[in-house]
């Protein structure tokens, strides 16, 4: 790797690598996903959505298993708050019950829960549901997404 | 599939957009800024009321090799790069993909995968921490600090270093899962993560780095949107708290020096200035915080702020921060609502000793 590459992914990662490291607590977010998730335990499901919790913290989408494995079964998947979600012009009622998903991610720790993370929301066409950036408030982007949302998304 | 195909035409428009603004020249924006007034008060103050946001990909401390002022090919290809993620995580996925590898997924971003142990998160489905490098007076910036000259935390202290190592300790300790009180604050819901209210009031590099800011003839209040968070700041003479009256944010007071108000911060709990130290390293009792809050356009609040604890730091440190005007709503974050994920942790380390016991007995 040339120098300048490893100084362009040095601040494209966020991190004076070893230093900030050094500062660097386990838990960093609003909760940390490595507590909560496990990471070996991935899982893929696809299922229709019978209810949508659009709430604080963070989203979860319930979905029925419509495939042969787990069919029947109900998963929750904790997906993007929706604040972030909502300036991306996606509402709750982008996501209404019936409509298909495939979602892969990771389970919780505790496997008797059937919950999930949402690392990848896609319609069954791979499409995806939750994407974007809502920038950093210049006016450009403000206006663009204020555009979006009147429109709407869905 | 109607709806995903418009999601993808409105994300393409979006990106396009920003292209385009990333190409015009800091001239246009210097021209409009001529025409400015400071907008003021009823009393005469400058207005610095409104919606503002300070995400940006710069980090608080400057990365090996970079000087104070970035070049325009290091912005191109900082930006380019993180643009490029956030199509990377839009682009469609094939739908008879398999789930994710066993052992983690790792985005290759340490400060997300830190937070994600691997388990997928955090990619841009629920990232919103902003695409463009800090601009301070259009001058775009490699660190949120300035002083240090290096840009970087100064040294600790071996008070300071004895803090970290104490920390540290806490955080590998398996009797951090035993009860909700044991958890981070933030998952907790009841301060924001980052420190994004502060003070200082630094972004994150996740989401809801967003801000309203309310004034009267006597007070400020500034509430962040990361957890709800607030605080309302007093104007004038300072009525000193008692040592032990520690609230969270501390105990501000500020004034009106010119057109920058001043504010002056102590009191903060020791348990707060050690509980986002991913932003911050740490600090005492003792540590005292100056912030000044400018507004240098109608879209721009200029924000400083200096750290004074040397029982913790061998020297002072500061930073500057842009603020950028937000056209939109601040949301409500009643973190509270339907915070499932504290049970799910808990929840996780008592199936793991379940399981570690059987283990144990076989």
């Amino acid at each position: 790797m040339t120098t300048t590459k490893k100084l362009r992914t040095a601040l494209l990662l966020g991190i004076p690598a070893a230093m900030f490291l050094a500062y660097t607590a386990p838990t960093i977010a609003h909760h940390a996903f490595g507590a909560e998730f496990d990471r070996n335990a991935p899982i893929k499901l696809q299922g229709k959505i019978v209810k949508l919790e659009w709430v604080n913290p963070h989203t979860w989408i319930h979905l029925e298993i419509t495939t042969e494995e787990r069919l029947g079964e109900v998963w929750a998947v904790e997906g993007g708050t929706p604040n972030v979600l909502l300036r991306r012009g996606l509402r709750r009622d982008c996501l209404t019950p019936g409509t298909e998903i495939i979602v892969d991610g990771y389970q919780t720790k505790n496997h008797a829960l059937k919950r999930a993370n949402g690392r990848d929301v896609t319609f069954t066409d791979g499409g995806k549901i939750f994407m974007g950036s809502s920038g950093t408030g210049a006016p450009d982007e403000a206006a663009d997404r204020k555009r979006a949302y009147e429109k709407g998304r869905c | 599939m109607a709806n995903c195909a418009r999601i993808l035409l409105n994300a393409k428009s979006h990106l396009s957009t920003l292209a385009v603004a990333l190409a015009l020249p800091a001239l246009t924006q210097a021209q409009g800024d001529e025409e400015w007034v400071m907008p003021r008060t009823e009393y005469g103050y400058p207005d610095i009321q409104g919606n503002w946001s300070n995400a940006t990909i710069t980090t608080i401390q400057r990365p090996d090799g970079f000087d104070k002022v970035m070049t325009p090919e290091q912005i191109a290809e900082i930006e380019g790069e993180r643009q490029q993620v956030i199509e990377a995580d839009a682009a469609p996925s094939d739908p008879d993909r398999d789930a994710p590898p066993e052992g983690g997924y790792w985005t290759g971003n340490p400060v997300w995968d830190s937070a994600s142990g691997g388990s997928g998160g955090y990619n841009y489905f629920y990232i919103d921490a902003g695409d463009r490098v800090a601009r301070w007076n259009g001058e775009p910036r490699s660190s949120l600090i300035v002083d240090p000259a290096n840009g970087r935390f100064p040294p600790l202290t071996e008070a300071g270093k004895a803090e970290i190592a104490a920390a540290e300790a806490r955080s590998e300790s398996d009797s951090q899962y035993d009860n909700p009180e044991s958890r981070p604050f933030g998952e907790r819901c009841i301060l924001s993560f980052g420190n994004n209210l502060g003070p200082p009031m630094l972004p994150n590099a996740f989401y809801n780095n967003n801000y309203t800011i309310v004034q009267n003839r006597d007070q400020i209040m500034i509430m962040t949107e990361m957890v709800h968070d607030f605080r309302v700041i007093r104007l004038g003479e300072r009525e000193p708290l008692p040592d032990h009256i520690r609230p969270w944010f501390g105990d501000s007071w500020g004034r009106w020096e010119g057109d920058t108000l001043v504010v002056e911060t102590s009191n903060l709990p020791h348990r707060q200035i050690n509980s986002s130290r991913y932003r911050v390293p740490g600090g005492t009792e003792q540590i005292k915080i100056t912030e000044k809050f400018t507004r240098v356009g109608p879209r721009t609040i200029n924000y400083e702020f200096t750290i004074d604890d040397p029982a913790f730091y061998t020297a002072s440190w500061s930073g500057q921060v842009p603020f950028n005007k937000m056209d939109e709503l601040v949301y409500e974050y009643a973190c509270h609502e339907a915070n499932y994920s504290l049970f799910n942790v808990l929840s996780g380390a008592r199936a793991e000793e379940a399981a570690a016991l059987e283990s144990e007995e076989d």
